[in-house]
């Protein structure tokens, strides 16, 4: 057990200092987390506090600004293809499936990185077993699917190039409540079964602090503080700026 | 009853060649959203290869072809490598591109006057032009026939790229969103230069039996407006529609040629332009009616 409390002491994904900038709008003001292995982390925060923006600058969608990414303890790579490659994939904001290719041809795109054929089969058999739904409608194209299947189509393309970190930008967003449960569940699965990793930025604060080991509160582009999810739930000043509508 | 199915073949087959021109320039199109108006220096440049490949190489026609291809698809790579892609790195904004593929479809046609001369050359004749007798019920010449098979033979070959191989299923996801697909491991610089090297190939292949067909000449390049006609009568970015549209083309333009007067030949095929985008803006194969240019 000393070596696993020793492995949990280096963080799997570590972003220290980010800052992206949108021309004159500093979108992220050196924003810095850790996130541990097998762990569930989430930032929570308002429309427009940069939540997306950190994801697509982890991605190398957005261009970093300043600071230092690193998985494992290496610099990760500024082009996307090479971030999936190094070992991290995204399930987009608002899901963005291939809408006229099938199930099957969404999941090969996202085992796109994998060059082993079996490999690939495994995987497939791997996201089937996760979200058996998505293997009764294999043929179906991506675009005839509901939005929670779709959700589940995003996440399973994901998991198709063997991230060691998943990232999930709004997973609930725009689904039905019931639809919104049952994805969170298959992802404390895959967290549990997978022993995966998961990094999520969520605007449904409850139900993120309630899926996530640690969480950290995100305000227009800064980091304003982080803790365990539990005690966050708890917290009176979280309660107010993100649980009080009763949103989620 | 003849010239009607002769009128018929010959615009098969130049509809064929227009499909050849239509499918790459559609192809970029979905991919980048901008029209690429130096997708007819590919062609040009497919020719003069072939040309040079043939009166100064002499070698046979498959070889010519072949460096024609090849150096044509090499041309578009480049092309795409030095004067958009600095562009589509810096802005989202596709209009800068369509401009500088106006520059650069200048720029390719002046190479062309500037070293070889803007004279006519003829091909020497690879091609065979005899007469051929369809079913007893046409007269038609081997060319048309040839160029018409080569059309479909590429057109399969294209087809069977796009939705058999890794690359080409990614170039199809790519037509659907770009940047998602890089968001998915696949290197979208890589894949966009496959794009640019198959439309240039393709077009090299349209400006051999262009060039066979008329003769080779810097501005033979002005003829993919055609092609621009056909594809955006098919619905900018569909691959179906740039071929339908150019068949629709073709035959328009022989039918015209045949039963009313050549000179028609180009007003139909901007009366069809018209028709099209008042009745049915996005293409008969079209997504969406966006911009269109």
């Amino acid at each position: 057990m000393m070596d696993a409390a020793a492995e949990m002491k280096r963080p799997l994904l570590s972003v220290k200092n980010l800052s992206v900038s949108y021309g004159a709008i500093q979108a992220l003001k050196g924003a810095s987390l850790d996130v541990y292995p097998g762990e569930i982390v989430a930032v929570i925060g308002a429309n427009g506090a940069g939540k997306s923006t950190m994801m697509n600058a982890i991605m190398g969608d957005v261009k970093r600004g300043g600071g230092e990414i690193s998985l494992d303890g290496n610099p990760l790579p500024a082009r996307s293809f090479q971030v999936v490659s190094a070992g991290i994939s995204l399930s987009p904001e608002g899901r963005k499936v291939f809408a006229p290719l099938t199930v099957m041809e969404n999941l090969e795109i996202g085992a796109f990185p994998l060059k082993d054929k079996g490999e690939i089969d495994e995987q497939t058999q791997r996201v089937f077993n996760l979200f058996p739904r998505l293997e009764e409608r294999r043929n179906q194209y991506a675009g005839t699917l509901s939005g929670g299947e779709q959700q589940m189509l995003a996440i399973g393309r994901a998991l198709m190039a063997r991230p060691r970190v998943l990232l999930l930008d709004e997973p609930s967003l725009g689904l039905a409540p019931i639809v919104i449960t049952e994805i969170f569940k298959e992802l404390a699965a895959i967290n549990k079964t997978m022993g995966m990793t998961i990094l999520l930025v969520e605007q449904n604060a409850r139900k993120a602090l309630l899926l996530s080991n640690r969480a950290y509160v995100l305000q227009t582009g800064v980091i304003i503080s982080g803790g365990n999810s539990r005690d966050m739930l708890n917290d009176p000043e979280i309660i107010a700026a993100y649980l009080g509508g009763g949103a989620g | 009853m003849d010239t009607l199915f002769q009128q018929i073949i010959n615009g098969l087959s130049i509809g064929s060649v227009y499909a050849l021109i239509a499918v790459g320039y559609s192809l970029v199109y979905s991919i980048l959203l901008f029209s690429n108006f130096a997708h007819g220096g590919f062609l040009v440049i497919g020719g003069y290869i072939c040309y040079y490949c043939l009166v100064k190489a002499n070698v046979n026609i498959w070889i010519a072809s072949l460096g024609a291809l090849v150096g044509a698809g090499i041309a578009a790579v480049l092309v795409e490598r030095f004067a958009y892609r600095p562009i589509r790195e810096r802005t989202s904004l596709t209009l800068y591109m369509l401009i500088a593929s106006m520059g650069m479809s200048i720029v390719i046609e002046n190479l062309f006057v500037v070293t070889v001369g803007g004279r006519y050359k003829a091909l020497p004749e690879v091609i065979p032009m005899t007469p051929v007798s369809v079913f007893g019920l046409a007269t038609t010449s081997a060319f048309d026939i040839l160029s018409l098979v080569t059309a479909v033979v590429f057109l399969i070959a294209l087809q069977l790229f796009l939705s058999k191989t890794k690359w080409g299923l990614a170039i199809r996801a790519a037509s659907y969103n770009l940047r998602i697909t890089g968001l998915m491991g696949v290197n979208v610089n890589r894949l966009i230069a496959i794009v640019f090297f198959v439309a240039g190939m393709l077009a090299a292949v349209g400006g051999i039996f262009l060039s066979a067909r008329y003769t080779l000449f810097p501005q033979l390049g002005g003829i993919t407006t055609k092609a621009f006609v056909a594809a955006v009568i098919g619905g900018l970015g569909s691959l179906p529609g740039a071929v339908v549209g150019s068949l629709i083309l073709g035959l328009a333009e022989m039918l015209t040629t045949g039963f009313l007067s050549s000179q028609f030949r180009d007003l139909i095929v901007f009366f069809l332009l018209i028709a099209t985008l008042i009745v049915r803006p996005s293409g008969l194969f079209g997504r969406s009616v966006g911009e269109k240019v």
